[in-house]
């Protein structure tokens, strides 16, 4: 296994059994989606639009991505600093974005499991029927989806370096990009000046290449924008996270104190 | 001297730091202000000062963490700014207090982790972990979550996570801190275990004992500055060749430390405050006969205590930080 | 140590409850600096706005000032909630609580003190909800609903803060309180009819929402957004204001009980 390899899996594993060893993440993340999800389904249901419940749900389940994406990457910094690993880490030979991308790539993955759960919960209370136009794509879009969510979730925690109140950002964005990347509410119904912002994100197109290979459409040219656009985000993540530790080491920001 | 490991020359380091937050004003604070030392191959170096002299703003810039605002300083021939990767593959860093660790997760997890970011080659992982865990004596302990670790137990595994690549340098800032005080002489075999194996090491602390104990040479760190350098015994014989007094007073006559500085025979007089009572610890030339009149300066002091004795490296520490102070 | 007979029972009384409770809501907020109160306290919440009005438009629910007053007077529900509990578990966390606890401060003034300054919060915080939906989505209650709908918001803003004080005190007792906390609020978004009306809601969600702060006065609040007089909107007000006095006199009860069962057991500053 080349060396890059290795620092992935095991930097996951690692990030994984970590996050999950904490009750507060994972009874957080075990509940929002859920109670999300409730929301949007009651909201569905009881509106005058029909048959779009598999539509919410998936959307749904997509906003949890998010939200333990953020959750994770926005945390990963500050929580880091208030351990006190940040230094030791970031003066590790293999350098931090090592330690960065797995640990994005494991909190967008432990969001996997709220889309289980959206779909799951959606199915036993509500009855949403669970009826998947293009089961196989489907299945490529899920984890295509993830990547994408992870490395703008890289993007973001990479310019956290420099800000002491990365939280606070994380907190903030979490609205921003559900509503900017049309995860309930299509691009099309949202103000004129929002779809360009929306065209840049990764969970506009991951979305779109879900929504199609469950309910219908092409998912692989999405499918084909998500990936470019992870592409993108590691890339530009890279060079940010050279720059802002370079920058961080000169302001003294890494410490806590 | 052989070959220096650590070379600084002229190092500087100021912070900016914003006040107020209304009317924001910014202030440029020096924490190191030009200083510079070598370390040879093997030596155990101390940086001795206060808190706040700038002994881990030091480190800091050596171990690649600040950028220094000038002056250079290298690690085995590797510019720390320049050449950061280089210095990153051949140093170890550890430092005191109970931050810096996974906590949820065991001690043996959190040694695997570093050992793949440190470039542990994967098929000696496993045994360099068990060397470490038995050097540090953590053996059988390792299974266990750190957050049930006692304070000398986690930085027992402070030491063993900065040695997993085996760094020919290693920086210890203030390892002892907080540690009870047979884990704190555990700690110290292990320092000194790590020079008999051929490391060069260095040290900062603020307790006196423990560099006079350990380290081949001390510089001592005060206000950003060095204001001695040398050996323990060196650094000794330069403050004092005399012998010091030392008076326990209680409703000691202010001004009474001048008073007691007119007295001749007298290099030095330092206070330090006991509970209600004040000692005064006087510094005298060899052969000092006057201490007498010491007491007489102190008028109607109520005495408690006159003791004479030879000086140790805290007087030395003593009388060098507040000589750069005043 | 006996304090000074100059200052007699009632000013100091109001003493401890200003000063101290805006010292210490500034040393417990250190979050409260321009750097994080604008994304957390102002940026967040008018996305927050957004999202669900064009979520609203989408599935033809309700109209937009559904969904306005909802969010705006719920995001000033979320210092209220937070502070609450903040105020008493992270004074446990920087292990202050036993000195507090020590002081011969009157401790009703001292809880109640420490709630003015996140109540005012709050007001802040909804009326930048209700003013950035006026510019940006053509909200436009009639100008004499103004004064109305501030009274409703502080009176939602008090019962959130009660409700948080509740929490807080649990967090005497139980030691993750702030993920309570956490899965408190976002129930509050399921019960508290934020988004949802209630002929959406099962009957039994319908009742839970109702024992829950914000309920009535987010339904008080769009009553009087649409035109609604005052005193039309009395009856919930009034609904809210008992809640509000239930679960502060919860909080007090439960600060008791912990307080004397952490001082026979000896693990208040159990971490």
């Amino acid at each position: 296994m080349s060396r890059a390899a290795r620092l992935i899996a095991i930097g996951w594993r690692h990030h994984v059994r970590n996050l999950t060893a904490s009750r507060f993440f994972v009874v957080t993340s075990v509940f929002l989606p859920i109670l999300l999800s409730t929301v949007a389904f009651f909201m569905f249901r009881a509106g005058a639009r029909e048959g779009t419940l598999l539509y919410a749900s998936l959307g749904a389940g997509v906003m949890g991505i998010w939200s333990s994406t953020l959750f994770g990457s926005g945390g990963a910094i500050s929580w880091a600093r208030r351990e006190g690993t940040l230094e030791v880490l970031v003066v590790s030979p293999a350098g931090y974005f090592w330690v960065l991308l797995p640990q994005t790539i494991a909190t967008a993955s432990i969001g996997l499991y709220s889309l289980v759960a959206t779909l799951v919960w959606g199915r036993l209370l509500f009855g949403v029927p669970f009826a998947i136009a293009h089961p196989l794509a489907f299945v490529v879009s899920i984890p295509v989806t993830v990547l994408g969510l992870g490395m703008l979730g890289l993007l973001m925690a990479s310019t956290f370096v420099l800000y002491r109140h990365a939280n606070a950002l994380s907190n903030m964005l979490e609205f921003p990009v559900l509503f900017v990347s049309g995860l309930l509410v299509p691009l099309s119904a949202l103000p004129v000046w929002v779809r360009p912002v929306g065209w840049l994100l990764a969970p506009t197109w991951g979305m779109r290449a879900v929504r199609a290979a469950a309910l219908g459409g092409n998912p692989w040219p999405p499918m084909g924008v998500t990936v470019g656009l992870a592409g993108a985000y590691l890339t530009l993540g890279a060079l940010f996270l050279r720059l802002f530790l370079r920058l961080a080491r000169e302001r003294a920001t890494l410490a806590l104190t | 001297m052989t070959a220096p490991v650590i070379e600084v020359e002229g190092l500087r380091r100021t912070y900016r730091v914003s006040t107020g937050a209304v009317r924001r004003r910014t202030l440029e604070v020096e924490a190191v202000r030009g200083i510079s030392f070598s370390v040879g191959e093997g030596e155990l170096f101390g940086l001795l000062g206060p808190n706040g002299a700038g002994k881990t703003t030091t480190i800091k810039m050596l171990i690649t963490l600040l950028v220094p605002t000038s002056g250079t300083a290298r690690v085995l021939g590797f510019d720390v700014v320049r050449q950061s990767r280089e210095v990153r593959k051949r140093i170890g860093y550890v430092f005191g207090g109970d931050r810096g660790l996974y906590d949820r997760l065991s001690g043996l997890d959190n040694l695997r982790y570093f050992a793949e970011l440190y470039g542990v080659p994967p098929r000696e992982q496993k045994r360099r972990i068990f060397e470490l865990l038995d050097l540090v004596g953590l053996n059988g302990r390792e299974g266990e979550r750190v957050e049930g670790y006692s304070r000398g137990m986690r930085q027992r595994l402070h030491v063993a996570r900065g040695l997993l690549h085996d760094p020919p340098v290693v920086f210890l800032d203030e390892p002892t801190i907080g540690v009870d005080p047979v884990g704190a002489r555990e700690l110290r075999a292990t320092m000194a275990a790590l020079v008999s194996a051929g490391k060069t090491v260095l040290l900062t602390t603020h307790y006196m004992f423990e560099a006079d104990a350990l380290c081949n040479r001390i510089a001592v760190i005060a206000k950003g500055q060095i204001v001695a350098e040398g050996s323990p015994s060196a650094l000794k014989a330069m403050v004092t060749d005399g012998v010091v007094v030392e008076l326990e007073a209680y409703d000691p006559p202010p001004g009474g430390a001048d008073a007691l500085r007119r007295v001749p025979g007298v290099a030095r007089v330092t206070v330090e405050e006991r509970d209600q009572a004040q000692l005064f610890v006087v510094q005298a030339a060899a052969g000092f006969e006057g201490t007498p009149e010491l007491i007489a300066a102190l008028g109607d002091a109520r005495l408690t205590r006159v003791a004479t004795r030879e000086p140790t490296l805290e007087d030395a520490y003593v009388a060098l930080v507040e000589g750069a102070s005043g | 140590m006996t304090s000074a007979p100059a200052m007699t029972g009632a000013r100091a009384t109001l003493r401890v409850c200003l000063v101290g409770g805006l010292i210490s809501y500034r040393a417990l907020f250190n979050w409260i600096s321009p750097a994080l109160y604008i994304p957390t306290m102002l940026l967040g919440p008018v996305f927050q706005i957004l999202f669900f009005v064009y979520l609203g438009r989408f599935v033809q629910l309700r109209d937009d000032s559904f969904f306005v007053v909802g969010n705006a007077v719920q995001i000033s529900g979320m210092s209220g909630v937070y502070a609450g509990v903040m105020a008493i578990a992270n004074e446990r966390q920087f292990q202050t609580l036993s000195a507090l606890l020590a002081s011969p401060a009157n401790r009703p003034a001292l809880f109640i003190g420490r709630a003015l300054p996140v109540i005012a919060n709050g007001l802040i915080v909804s009326a930048w909800g209700f003013g950035v939906s006026a510019l940006l989505l053509h909200f436009r209650p009639a100008a004499s609903s103004l004064a109305p709908l501030a009274l409703v918001v502080l009176v939602s803003v008090v019962s959130c803060t009660a409700w948080g004080l509740t929490l807080g005190s649990l967090g005497m007792r139980f030691r993750d309180v702030f993920m309570i906390a956490n899965l408190a609020y976002y129930l509050m978004w399921v019960f508290c009819g934020v988004n949802l009306p209630e002929s959406a809601l099962p009957t039994a969600m319908v009742w839970i929402g109702r024992a829950l702060p914000m309920t009535h006065g987010i339904q008080a609040a769009r009553e009087i957004a649409a035109g609604g007089s005052l005193g039309g909107a009395a009856g919930l007000i009034g609904v809210e204001l008992g809640i509000a006095a239930a679960y502060l006199v919860a909080a007090l009860l439960l600060f008791r009980l912990f307080e004397l069962e952490g001082k026979r057991r000896a693990t208040l500053e159990q971490a």
